[in-house]
């Protein structure tokens, strides 16, 4: 595994290239990782799988694809900001950012998007159709994109897909017809062990040194539970139904979640584990506070 | 510009419109003796006139907290400003955030606290309760509770838009209660994973909560408090929860 990394601790992000001119950009805590997210993996209902033996960490991530038009697909956050430009100018070199293609507003996924305006200020920013009030979530004069809408980059093509799961009302998810490659937001993603060399790790790399079917299951299972509270009214069928229907539309080869180590091989082997992480995070208890 | 709400609660910050109609973006502040507390920080497209709104209100008293329903931007978009004014001001969050990376890093991570759902903060003399936020567009969110003037901070939820002319309206200002269409158009909007819920259980969910607390004011970010008719307020949003579903579920579909 060969990552290139920059910065550390808090601003630590991590690059590396998916196949060719398609990048992963992301940002993991390393060994800081058991101390700052003690408190937040104890409020699952079972803490003690990812707070004792097997201590987890939990990976923001943006996606590059380096073409005759360059897009960045998200930005990770302002903490992470200097490390991001660096990694930036380390694939771009000096050619310009083209797009910024933003999944959803929140801090970790678009934080970043003033600082890259300021260094590229020909970036177009590309966003979901169908809200209102962009201004208000610093996203005016941005393209927007429909489900089914593309976007030519040169021998990519990104063609905007329904983000089924969602926290955030103005999100967008991602297909990319040449390479397979699906991106998902905060949808379908494992969590991986520092302690066990796993940062910055493609899922087949985990796999070799251990990783278990098992523990995918579990990982997309919680992070659904946490990420999708609304799972507490959901209907399990339904989502699967919704799952199998995504699948049958795109012939995805690569899966690729904001939270979670790429899926680059195997795809078939996870499709059903998804699936069914989904439906069993919509099974656990969620303990309301009222 | 601010507006008294009840009690010692106030609303302050503005509206932007857009095709939908307006929408609120407001801060909620309680003067709670001599320790302000915010709910939520505003927008940054407002930044000039709520921070001189807040000076206003404030009178040289800094507030002590900014409680964060959650971070995303209309909610944050003043703290850097309010953290530079009042450098001790204190942040409560969700105890379900990473503050580190969720929260604009504009304040040592020491002023900023996570709480989980339940905990009550004791503060110049009243109870704040902090509770699970049942409709959320973040993981990371929260309502609160306080006791004292019975007003329930929901962030995101029974938001509403509204038409020029209704700007600095509550509720009881208006001709009419707030309809379902109304708060259907919002949530529809702001919480897109209502297609997949199941409307009767969500329902009655905040039908415990409505139950199990007096609540005699709603205090929503993007739309003015609701201080009458807090029965009918809830009913409403509650057919147009049920009606969200199906509006969702023809939306999004690949042409």
């Amino acid at each position: 595994m060969t990552a290139k990394v920059f910065g550390e601790g808090l601003n630590r992000v991590g690059v590396r290239e998916i196949v060719p001119d398609v990048f992963w950009l992301t940002h993991c805590l390393g060994d800081l990782a058991k101390d700052i997210y003690a408190d937040y993996f104890a409020l699952l209902p079972n803490p003690e799988a990812y707070v004792s033996d097997r201590v987890v960490d939990y990976p923001f991530s943006a996606f590059l694809f380096r073409d005759e038009r360059s897009c960045l697909i998200d930005t990770i956050g302002p903490a992470q900001r200097e490390s991001v430009m660096a990694a930036l100018d380390y694939v771009l070199g000096a050619r310009p950012l083209d797009y910024v293609w933003i999944s959803h507003v929140e801090l970790p996924h678009a934080g970043n998007t003033p600082a890259i305006q300021q260094r590229h200020p020909n970036v177009q920013l590309v966003t979901m159709r169908g809200g209102d009030h962009y201004a208000l979530h610093g996203l005016e004069g941005a393209l927007l994109m429909a489900p089914g809408d593309s976007l030519p980059l040169g021998r990519h093509t990104l063609e905007t897909v329904d983000a089924l799961f969602v926290d955030h009302g103005l999100s967008q998810w991602a297909f990319e017809r040449t390479t397979g490659l699906m991106f998902a937001a905060d949808w379908g993603h494992n969590l991986h062990a520092p302690a066990r060399g796993e940062c910055f790790r493609f899922l087949d790399e985990m796999v070799a040194h251990g990783y278990t079917d098992e523990q995918f299951l579990e990982d997309v299972k919680v992070n659904a539970w946490y990420q999708f509270p609304w799972l507490a009214w959901a209907d399990p069928a339904e989502l699967a139904a919704a799952v199998d229907g995504l699948f049958a539309r795109y012939a995805v080869k690569i899966f690729a979640a904001s939270h979670g180590n790429i899926i680059r091989r195997d795809m078939q082997r996870y499709l059903p584990l998804l699936r069914e992480g989904m439906c069993q995070a919509a099974s656990m208890p969620f303990p309301l506070v009222v | 510009m601010h507006s008294h709400v009840a009690g010692d609660l106030y609303q302050l910050g503005a509206c932007v419109p857009g095709e939908n109609g307006h929408e609120a973006v407001r801060v909620y502040v309680l003067e709670n003796a001599g320790q302000p507390v915010l709910i939520d920080c505003g927008s940054h497209l407002h930044r000039p006139e709520f921070m001189a709104g807040l000076e206003a209100l404030l009178k040289g008293v800094p507030p002590a907290y900014v409680f964060l329903t959650h971070s995303e931007l209309p909610h944050v978009g003043n703290l850097q400003r309010v953290a530079q004014r009042w450098p001790a001001v204190q942040v409560i969050v969700s105890n379900v955030m990473l503050p580190y990376i969720e929260i604009p890093p504009v304040l040592p991570l020491s002023q900023v606290t996570a709480v989980r759902p339940g905990t009550v903060l004791d503060v110049g003399g009243r109870k704040l309760v902090f509770l699970t936020a049942l409709l959320r567009d973040q993981p990371g969110s929260q309502w609160i509770y306080d006791t004292l003037t019975r007003a329930l901070f929901t962030g995101d939820a029974f938001g509403y838009y509204h038409a020029a002319g209704e700007c600095e309206a509550f509720s009881d200002q208006l001709p009419q209660d707030i309809s379902t269409a109304r708060f259907l158009r919002y949530h529809q909007n702001a919480f897109r994973f209502l297609r997949w819920t199941q409307p009767a259980r969500l329902n009655a969910d905040l039908a415990r909560l409505f139950h199990a607390r007096p609540i005699d004011i709603i205090c929503p970010t993007h739309g003015n408090a609701l201080r009458t008719n807090i029965s009918a307020h809830l009913h409403n949003v509650q057919s147009a929860l049920s009606s969200a579903r199906t509006a969702l579920q023809s939306i999004g579909q690949p042409a």
